[in-house]
């Protein structure tokens, strides 16, 4: 196993850059997502390390060696693709064989590591298969394995669960997970689904228009997003971000909407409001930091429920507040119903807040 | 209730009714051409085991009352002139039509891969370059080629005809195979360079088997079209012992106006080795080689 570091990396297409410039270390044995929205950046980034598209500046190190201008074969690497990319008129044998044989392995030691590969992956029944006559789960094991069988120095992953079924992904999911516990590997892993990199990365980076935005663990990324896109990226459903205006009134600094009501602030969170560039701020809330009041309470705010979601254990709750859509969850034995009127509360000690015109989040200190 | 079911049934029948005409219609469609390709071949057949005398009679004999394979014999005997001249011409329509098939695809592969794949400058004009040539009848460079075969002194010989069957063979075969190098996903060389094989290799051990029923079809299209060919044999060849098939045939057709059976054995003995390569190689035709590859 080996540490990678991405240096500085620039990948253009005439004027258009697809990576801008992205800088991240992912140590030895770390599962790494690279997560963000398609057309982010994340698969050019992948196949720059994999060897597949030539750089355009930067550098790419993978143990101890530059790897820039090596061919993928010599970079020591292994990758399972969205697709799978199995070799078709090979067996599952032979496809699991191929790496070895390009490394011009002896017969008896490619089939051992063949045999304990199908073993790991319990796939000893199919190695006589044809892909095509394999299901699609088979399919996506058959194409990790053949990334397992060589023993690599780094794995990369390009979206590898999302052309399986939801039920079989969650299982594949953990399968991965597992994985790479035990073989203390490190995995560069794409997705665009941030529940597959939050519930397995280690770290995960974040990604928007070639641009890195965050690249830390995903209960920091979760508990401190550096800007608007991360903080709406990541979270399901998407934390609430609302448009608002510093301003001065008599007990100190709040927060005013064009609505007309106003929000007071904890100290902490002023301090945070006067770091910002311009007046405008904007307020992010997770729909479990939100309490919902049947009733007016002091210091919440009167919005307009517009719609219900009911998952069975929770309850989300849609409401339109100063022009943008809040949720909140709320227990299932709360009944609200559409067009009611609620007062929501925020909790000070968790809310989010971002300056209006640079986007970026607004820290105290 | 009962009259609701009854009103569907019946819809449905009547609805099967219809699309069964159009089956019928259909198979009889196909029937008369089956009829309208394959008559020619049978009576060609059938007149090439008659005698001289019985297949200019009239009314025909539907069947020889005497089949004999005279004319087979007579064309395949070495020591008769006859013989001599057809094996030599097909032994020469075999060498071109084997050398121009070789040839195109040794460089429609590579070529129709770098259409597929590789983006340089110049790309779409040098592709659509390519096809220009088949937009104009193939009569039209008939003299101008032969000026040109003439200045570089290959008139009378092999090489013309290669050359010349190349130029119309070629464009179709790389644009045939340039479609099936765009079906076969770019993620399995990309998997096969990962898994330590070359470019090179990757191409070769992955994407070549791959392509296999594309460069059977495209052997088969420039075989055919070089075998066929008449009016460039007939132009740039003027030895009699250089002839091919079509322009030997036509002149044993000048020159013995009278055999019928042997001209009719002559022309079906030609059919063969098409018709054999179609039936040795159609197999590969049908399976969908990449199934199974990729997940869509």
């Amino acid at each position: 196993m080996a540490h990678v570091v991405l240096k500085d990396l620039v990948k253009t297409y005439g004027n258009f850059k697809a990576v801008n410039d992205v800088s991240l270390t992912v140590n030895d044995g770390e599962f790494v997502a690279l997560v963000g929205p398609s057309g982010c950046g994340k698969t050019t980034t992948l196949n720059l390390v994999a060897g597949l598209t030539p750089i355009t500046s930067g550098d790419i190190v993978i143990g101890e060696r530059v790897v820039n201008d090596l061919d993928p074969k010599d970079r020591d690497i292994a990758m399972v693709f969205q697709n799978y990319a199995l070799y078709p008129q090979k067996s599952v044998y032979m496809n699991l064989a191929f790496p070895l044989q390009m490394r011009k392995l002896p017969r008896d030691e490619i089939d051992k590591k063949v045999k304990e590969a199908a073993r790991v992956l319990d796939m000893t029944h199919l190695l006589e298969r044809k892909p095509r006559e394999l299901s699609g789960g088979q399919q996506q094991r058959v194409a990790l394995g053949r990334a397992l069988v060589r023993d690599p120095a780094v794995f990369l992953m390009d979206e590898p669960l999302s052309n399986l079924d939801a039920k079989l992904r969650v299982q594949m999911r953990s399968e991965i997970k597992r994985f790479h516990q035990d073989l203390k590997a490190t995995i560069i892993y794409v997705t665009h689904d941030q529940l597959e990199a939050v519930t397995m990365a280690d770290k995960m980076a974040v990604m928007n228009g070639g641009f890195l935005q965050q690249y830390d663990s995903p209960a920091q990324v979760f508990a401190h997003p550096v800007n608007m896109f991360v903080a709406s990226f990541i979270g399901s459903p998407a934390m609430s971000l609302i448009p608002l205006e510093a301003s001065t009134a008599p007990g100190g600094t709040v927060l005013t909407s064009v609505e007309g009501w106003s929000l007071g602030l904890s100290p902490r969170n002023v301090q945070k409001v006067t770091k910002a560039t311009t007046k405008k701020v904007v307020l992010g809330a997770r729909h479990s930091t939100i309490k919902l009041h049947k009733s007016a309470a002091p210091g919440s705010i009167p919005a307009k429920v517009y719609t219900v979601e009911s998952t069975g254990d929770v309850t989300f709750v849609q409401a339109f507040l100063s022009g943008a859509v809040v949720n909140v969850s709320v227990p299932p034995n709360i009944a609200v119903a559409p067009d009611e009127q609620i007062w929501l509360e925020f909790d000070q000690e968790r809310m989010h807040l971002f300056d209006g015109e640079t986007e970026m989040a607004l820290e105290a200190s | 209730m009962s009259t609701i079911a009854e009103t569907a049934s019946r819809g449905q029948i009547r609805r099967r009714m219809r699309v069964d005409g159009w089956r019928w219609a259909g198979r009889i469609f196909l029937l008369f051409m089956l009829l309208y390709t394959a008559l020619p071949m049978i009576w060609m057949l059938i007149t090439s085991i008659k005698s001289g005398f019985a297949a200019t009679q009239f009314p025909p004999q539907w069947w020889p009352d005497e089949p004999t394979l005279a004319s087979y014999q007579k064309l395949l005997d070495p020591q008769n002139s006859v013989g001599q001249d057809f094996l030599r011409f097909f032994w020469n329509s075999l060498f071109v039509s084997t050398v121009t098939t070789i040839l195109s695809v040794i460089v429609a592969v590579p070529a129709a891969y770098a259409f597929s794949r590789f983006t340089f400058p110049g790309r779409n004009f040098l592709f659509f370059a390519v096809l220009l040539r088949n937009m104009f009848p193939a009569v039209i460079f008939l003299v101008p080629l032969f000026i040109l075969m003439r200045a570089i002194g290959l008139v009378n010989t092999h090489g013309s005809l290669i050359l010349t069957y190349l130029t119309f063979g070629l464009p179709l075969a790389i644009w045939l195979l340039k479609g099936f190098y765009d079906n076969i996903p770019v993620q399995l060389e990309q998997a096969a360079r990962i898994d330590g094989a070359t470019r090179f290799q990757a191409f070769i051990m992955i994407v070549m088997p791959l392509s296999t029923p594309g460069i059977i079809a495209t052997a088969i299209y420039s075989f055919i079209g070089a075998w066929n060919e008449y009016i460039y044999a007939y132009t740039f060849l003027s030895k009699n012992d250089q002839l091919t098939l079509p322009v030997g045939i036509q002149r044993f057709f000048s020159e013995n106006t009278t055999d019928f059976p042997g001209l009719m054995a002559a022309s079906f003995m030609m059919s063969v080795p098409v018709v054999v390569l179609f039936l040795v190689l159609q197999r590969y035709f049908v399976r969908a080689l990449t199934e199974g590859a990729v997940k869509h």
